[in-house]
């Protein structure tokens, strides 16, 4: 039973890492960024190809993979999103998808089809008792824990991110102070995509690597913004957690079951609590 | 319905410029004439199977279309009505009996009972949220077939469907099967036309201006996007039944999300919101995807950059230009007209 909680956390925590960047996008730009699939698992190639070429030193591979995702995620912005705010909510989708479409298809052309391996870059285990954890999972959780933290005084205490909390709640206030809101917004962006690496690059070892392992996560981070509310970063955080539990108590007794679990959770919610875009 | 007829004055005027009914009346039998007459002509240029293979796809997009652009509602997991009409026909041709058209008629019900009965919740969202709920039940509905049901669906592998012959409809024959989703396509049309111009349509059309205009009008806007998301299910999971019979092979891959795309693209390169646009961006689809990857391997990432290029510059879509062509040579000649 202990593992399964400890499962939760590390899945919650994954899912946490991915959920930020759609809700802060969401929230600001009202734009649904379906290309977080691409940079989510753009980071992960990209450790792999770090990994190999720095010979198994992991985190500086994971640093690099994040600062590669970084100007990819700016472009995606400034050529793609940015010509389309204001439209509707279904143009960005799509558009967004296209580009999802586009980047895994090259991923499929640089790197191919098939799965990378890829393993645990601790394989330390922490004895408690009479239980042993892997200390790899547990550090995700902690990184999560400090992230929440950080972003939460990130928004309270610097003026960039007063402002970005300020055009959550109301975009057109704050154009009107005379703030250019389109850089905020840019930057809100790379740092959500940013996250999305991170997520990936501490869920690579864990999990299976191929070109479209970024759909099904995807959908599950989107299960935890509806959740926990767009743009909202609190309820972001909680939802995580309590879908990642969600999904490892369901696979505790029903394995294949979990994912459908979540979606079951979501549907529940909105019936209670439409979401209007 | 008589009362939608008393709209407010400049919505009205703007409907009545955009779908022009007088001059439509009577014409539903020249339509029917050219999309038959096209579709006809296409068996020699491509095979039978194939031009057989792309009418099913246009009564999807149409369904598609019922909801996308007449409704306004973008839907990223249609596919999961496909789906459940093929493999609840698949399932009554396996199980109970091998009639095609009972067969049929069990895939249309099961999808539009599906439909109705995740309408309540799906119709609530608008925008994006429409469209990632159906993606997450479209996920739920392809994992499902997947492991949970395998006993019964066989999982990934799938299962055979071989119907009997009935009534002068054999599934097995590819001339009957072809002449018969010949007709269903122009059936599906015939109604989609129908409706569309009726004062329901009219209706769902005003919802996807402005719903909240209509929802102070005093209408039951979630009726009336339940009934229209039931029916889309409906004539979705007769596609389904189509595509079951027409493979005689029904697997996971006929719900697969990523598949979704497709029918996206095509409304999109056809020209959303119109029912020839569906049929054309369609087509459109199906040449690209049956022979482009034959020339290009990287074929996803054509149809990504094509996307893009769709939702900054050509918007109105292939039909969409084509209206406009006309109308513009019409314009030029009604002056002349005049002079005469």
């Amino acid at each position: 039973m202990i593992y399964t909680i400890l499962y939760g956390f590390t899945i919650g925590a994954i899912l946490y890492f991915i959920s930020i960047g759609l809700s802060l996008t969401f929230g600001t730009m009202r734009v649904i960024n379906f290309a977080h699939t691409l940079t989510y698992s753009l980071g992960v190639y990209m450790l792999v190809t770090f990994v190999g070429l720095l010979k198994g030193s992991f985190i500086p591979a994971s640093i690099l993979a994040i600062a590669v995702v970084i100007p990819v995620s700016y472009v995606i912005e400034r050529f793609i999103i940015r010509r389309l705010y204001g439209e509707s909510v279904d143009y960005t989708f799509i558009a967004t998808f296209a580009v999802t479409l586009i980047g895994v298809d090259s991923i499929k052309w640089i790197w191919g089809v098939l799965p990378q391996p890829m393993s645990d870059p601790l394989g330390v285990y922490m004895t408690l008792g009479r239980f042993t954890f892997p200390l790899y999972r547990i550090i995700i959780v902690i990184v999560a824990v400090v992230l929440f933290f950080a972003l939460e005084l990130f928004f309270r205490k610097t003026i960039v991110g007063k402002i970005v909390v300020a055009a959550l709640e109301d975009e057109e206030g704050v154009r009107c102070l005379g703030v250019s809101v389109t850089k905020y917004f840019s930057l809100v962006f790379v740092l959500g995509s940013a996250l999305a690496a991170l997520g990936g690059v501490l869920y690579a070892p864990i999990s299976s690597i191929h070109p479209y392992m970024g759909l099904s996560i995807l959908l599950l981070a989107f299960a935890v913004v509806i959740v926990g509310g767009m743009g909202n970063l609190r309820g972001t955080f909680i939802s995580a957690f309590t879908l990642g539990m969600v999904m490892s108590l369901t696979a505790r007794y029903w394995s294949q079951g979990a994912e459908t679990m979540v979606f079951i959770v979501m549907a529940i919610v909105l019936i209670f609590k439409p979401i209007d875009i | 319905m008589e009362t939608s007829k008393r709209e407010d004055s400049d919505h009205s005027a703007e409907f009545d410029a955009e779908t022009k009914p007088e001059s439509f009346k009577g014409r539903e039998w020249i339509d029917l004439l050219v999309i038959g007459g096209g579709f006809l002509l296409l068996v020699p240029i491509l095979s039978t199977h194939r031009v057989t293979d792309f009418m099913i796809f246009c009564i999807f997009a149409m369904s598609f279309d019922l909801m996308y652009g007449y409704m306004g509602r973008l839907s990223f997991g249609h596919l999961l009505y496909l789906g459940t009409g093929a493999y609840c026909c698949g399932l009554f041709i396996k199980y109970v009996s091998g009639n095609p058209w009972l067969a049929i008629f069990v895939g249309i019900v099961s999808a539009a009972m599906l439909g109705m009965l995740l309408g309540p919740i799906i119709v609530r969202t608008t925008g994006a949220c429409f469209a990632l709920i159906n993606l997450a039940f479209n996920q739920v509905g392809f994992f499902l077939v997947l492991s949970p049901l395998k006993t019964i669906t066989n999982g990934e592998d799938g299962f055979g469907v071989h119907a009997s012959s009935f009534a002068f409809f054999n599934p097995a024959s590819k001339a009957s099967m072809y002449f018969f989703v010949f007709f269903c396509l122009l059936l599906v049309f015939y109604i989609l036309k129908r409706i569309t111009f009726s004062p329901f349509g009219i209706m769902i059309r005003s919802i996807k201006e402005d719903e909240n205009r209509v929802r102070f009008l005093g209408y039951n806007t979630y009726f009336h996007k339940w009934v229209t998301f039931a029916l889309a299910a409906a004539i979705a999971g007769l596609a389904g039944t189509l595509t079951a019979l027409n493979y005689n092979y029904v697997n996971p891959n006929v719900m697969d999300v990523h598949s979704n795309v497709g029918v996206v693209f095509a409304c999109l390169i056809g020209g959303a919101g119109t029912l020839y646009g569906a049929i054309v961006g369609s087509l459109a689809y199906m040449l690209i995807s049956n022979f482009l990857p034959i020339y290009i391997q990287r074929w996803e990432m054509f149809l990504g950059i094509t996307m893009l290029l769709i939702i900054f510059r050509f918007r109105k879509g292939i039909w969409g230009y084509v209206v406009e062509y006309l109308e513009k040579r019409r314009q030029l000649r009604e002056p002349i007209k005049e002079i005469a």
